[in-house]
């Protein structure tokens, strides 16, 4: 992904010394162009086209910030609510994801959507360990996580 | 004997695209300055033969999928589409259209009709060009 970056950057720098006009327009057209090409040739490199994963990355910030709106309602409903019928508890998450930043990037969004919050990683990297603030069901909170953050995370670094 | 083309290959990645990009604004500047869609489909071609020098046949069929016999056809198609065009609007066969229009990022753009007839050449050229290429260099 870097180096297609690096790639498009440098064509982008190319056409603005081949039309001869410094102006960030020529580098836009270029890096446009550029886009085009490495799009074309999609196929040479290793990774897969890089605007692809921008995309994903795009589509993991929007997923984000609608969950945390959605979470921050369902907390001030519990926390509004008269009755102090709620059920915390903690439970094991197991993960897929294998990398270290993937983890990271994981367990961060699930402390920062209120409501669930990460305490441990196991040493094998293999499971989180969740409090949730509220869970009927611990293999439905689970499966919420595993269908959304952890899909999205995959997305991008396919 | 077997050699490593290893600095071939590695030099035809990046160059490659220098190529190609140099041939995209040869293709642009053809209205005011020497260039055009021949000399620009040529260089596309060009870039395209480097890439069958350094890897083989069946990499860059890989690499582009395309059938060039196609190539050609859609090429064609564009040419003769925009020579038809100008009958739809009551003028001699081949007239173009052409005026200036300000777009939103990239400013005051002189578009003419003429771009794309050149595109079809440019088409043709490239299709034409890798079609004798891939015939002579084929075994079967």
């Amino acid at each position: 992904m870097a180096f297609q970056i690096l790639l498009n950057m440098f064509l982008g720098f190319t056409w603005m010394f081949l039309t001869a006009s410094y102006e960030p327009i020529a580098f836009l057209k270029g890096y446009f162009f550029g886009l085009l090409i490495i799009f074309a040739f999609r196929r040479f490199f290793p990774s897969r086209f890089y605007l692809l994963r921008v995309f994903a990355i795009i589509s993991l910030i929007l997923l984000f910030l609608k969950e945390l709106v959605l979470s921050n309602v369902a907390v001030v409903k519990s926390v509004l609510k008269p009755k102090l019928d709620m059920k915390p508890g903690i439970f094991a998450l197991p993960t897929v994801l294998e990398r270290d930043w993937e983890i990271t990037t994981l367990a961060n969004l699930i402390t920062l959507t209120p409501g669930t919050l990460v305490i441990d990683v196991s040493d094998d990297k293999k499971i989180l360990y969740v409090h949730a603030m509220d869970i009927e069901d611990a293999n439905e909170a689970i499966d919420s996580i595993k269908n959304t953050f952890e899909k999205a995370i995959l997305e991008v670094s396919k | 004997m077997k050699t490593n083309d290893l600095i071939l290959q590695t030099a035809t990645k990046i160059v490659l695209f220098i190529i190609v990009l140099f041939s995209i604004y040869i293709f642009f500047a053809g209205h005011y300055t020497p260039g055009g869609g021949f000399v620009g489909g040529l260089l596309t071609a060009g870039a395209i033969i480097l890439l069958l020098l350094a890897f083989d046949m069946k990499t860059v069929a890989k690499i582009l999928p395309i059938n060039y016999m196609t190539m050609t056809a859609v090429g064609l198609l564009f040419a003769i589409g925009t020579a038809a065009g100008a009958l739809l609007f009551n003028v001699p066969f081949l007239t173009h259209a052409f005026g200036d229009v300000h777009l939103p990022i990239l400013g005051e753009m002189a578009l003419h009709t003429a771009t794309i007839f050149d595109l079809g050449v440019f088409l043709v050229v490239v299709g034409v060009t890798m079609t004798i290429i891939q015939t002579i260099g084929g075994d079967e």
